[in-house]
């Protein structure tokens, strides 16, 4: 295995409320991921996953604890680390082009050059006839496509995803995971994946990190051991794939009783 | 083309629903001097200010007022919108900037600033720079307060989302903030044009030797009533004129935003 490109070493969060006191939203994290693997974090909601998330992008500040990105220590936002959003954050004053043209630009490219790199993106996730378009006048499906490309245009090493396909129908969802999967096939980038999802989870993941609520924590590791490229279809037929998602189903269930 | 032919039809239709009240109003007004319910000497017919009107607006004399009220209308305007949206977007920036403006602006925005007309007017002087002073201290707030809260409710994931991209944060507050910010300033510099209107006329008729607002007080120190309606209605076609200009401003800076109305 490849060295370690994330290591997350004692991470935890603690939100000072007035109104609760202290509220710690992370407990105790320790995680490693290696360079080029897709990591998803499984866990309800309000299990501090989508905290972790932005304390990697260097958006949030750790109470406890440092994060390393290739031996580097996070301080900050850098383009790095590619955020995509479950609300896609598109800048909405922007065209389609605009918004995929602005990482590349803030990189110090030409404009033609960023142009000609947003275009190639766009060819990417299937949208190089919208480039006109405002983002208030596109489905969610290709929101979060732009958002997608937006990101990839400044070369990220990680992309740090949100929840991204929490807001699309099931059918958009499905489409979109095989596009990501399609296109994270491409260079291996290394993934780290936030999702309340478990069938998504184990269907993208090479590991599955399961959270628990309050004040979250990593409860269990799966290494998702399904060969790749991977087929929906023929997954849903697989004996493994189905422990997986019954063993992880049962697990969080556990919790619930827990909890109750 | 139906669609576009639809909402042709219903900008119309509203245009002429808000004007039926103005339309109101000037029939009343017509009917009350036409039926000599106020002596024409006192309450002019809206007839004989509007000829007046036009006249007048072939005088060199009115002309040149009118353009001192403009000219100290867009100056203090101008002014009022670069220092509240500078302040504003650098309080929501900047926490120590926040927490030395925020007394100031609580303390100051409540007075009522045309007390302080008479100590600007000894400051400045009896021209234009009183005036502008005047209307800069009054258009001021709305300005700030709405871009301060405009920049303060932007969705921290547009702004990582550029950080992550490579923009500082300096740039970051001057570019995708203060854009993201825009429908809200919009609506601040809305009201700060409508005061600054209101202020501007005050001013001129409380100390002043020209302008729009000077013209009336001369002309009711005179009993010339029908003289003394004509900058009310100067006025009130200027701030129809402004809004005008403003709402297709409006339209092309916040174009890809939610639509406001």
């Amino acid at each position: 295995m490849a060295t370690d490109m994330i290591k997350i070493a004692g991470v935890s969060k603690v939100y000072d409320t007035t109104q609760r006191g202290r509220h710690v939203a992370l407990g105790d994290i320790s995680i490693d991921i290696a360079e080029g693997q897709f990591v998803s974090i499984l866990g309800p909601s309000g299990c501090g996953k989508s905290t972790l998330l932005y304390i990697l992008g260097g958006f949030v500040e750790a109470t406890t604890g440092q994060v390393l990105v290739n031996g580097q220590k996070v301080t900050g936002p850098g383009p790095d680390r590619g955020p995509v959003f479950q609300e896609f954050a598109l800048f909405p004053w922007k065209t389609v082009l605009g918004n995929v043209m602005y990482g590349p630009l803030q990189q110090g490219l030409s404009k033609e050059a960023a142009t000609a790199r947003a275009r190639e993106l766009l060819v990417l996730v299937h949208l190089q006839n919208y480039e006109g378009f405002y983002p208030k006048e596109l489905s969610g499906g290709m929101k979060q496509r732009v958002a997608l490309a937006r990101t990839l245009a400044y070369g990220p090493k990680i992309l740090l995803m949100d929840e991204p396909f929490g807001a699309l129908d099931a059918y958009t969802r499905t489409r979109l995971q095989n596009e990501l999967l399609d296109i994270w096939g491409r260079d291996r980038k290394t993934v780290m994946f936030v999702t309340h999802s478990v069938e998504e989870a184990v269907f993208l993941s090479d590991r599955v990190f399961v959270m628990t609520k309050s004040p979250g924590h990593i409860r269990k590791v799966f290494d998702i051991d399904l060969p790749r490229p991977r087929v929906r279809a023929e997954l849903l037929l697989d004996r493994r794939y189905q422990d997986y998602v019954i063993a992880i189903e049962r697990l969080m269930d556990e919790q619930i009783e827990e909890i109750a | 083309m139906s669609a576009l032919h639809a909402v042709w039809r219903r900008n119309i239709s509203e245009t002429l629903a808000g004007a039926l009240p103005i339309v109101l109003a000037l029939g009343i007004w017509y009917v009350i001097s036409a039926w000599n319910f106020a002596p024409a000497s006192l309450l002019p017919s809206p007839v004989t200010v509007f000829r007046r009107f036009l006249v007048l607006l072939g005088d060199p004399q009115f002309l040149q007022n009118a353009g001192a009220t403009l000219y100290r209308l867009f100056v203090g305007f101008g002014i009022a919108v670069m220092l509240g949206i500078g302040i504003g977007i650098l309080a929501a920036g900047n926490r120590t900037v926040a927490a030395l403006m925020q007394p100031v602006i609580r303390v100051l925005a409540p007075v009522p600033k045309i007390a302080l007309y008479p100590a600007l007017v000894l400051m400045f002087g009896f021209d234009h720079s009183s005036k502008i002073a005047l209307v800069v201290a009054d258009a001021l707030f709305p300005i700030l307060l709405a871009t301060y809260q405009g920049a303060v409710a932007v969705d921290p994931k547009l702004v990582w989302s550029a950080r992550a991209a490579g923009a500082s944060q300096t740039r970051c507050l001057f570019t995708i903030v203060l854009t993201a910010a825009l429908p809200s300033i919009l609506t601040g510099a809305r009201i700060g044009l409508i005061i600054a209107c209101i202020v501007v006329f005050l001013a001129e008729m409380i100390l002043s030797t020209d302008g729009l607002g000077q013209l009336l007080v001369r002309a009711a120190r005179n009993f010339q009533t029908v003289d003394m309606f004509v900058p009310i209605i100067a006025i009130s076609m200027l701030g129809l004129l402004l809004n005008a200009a403003f709402n297709m401003l409006s339209k092309r800076l916040l174009v890809g935003f939610p639509s406001q109305n």
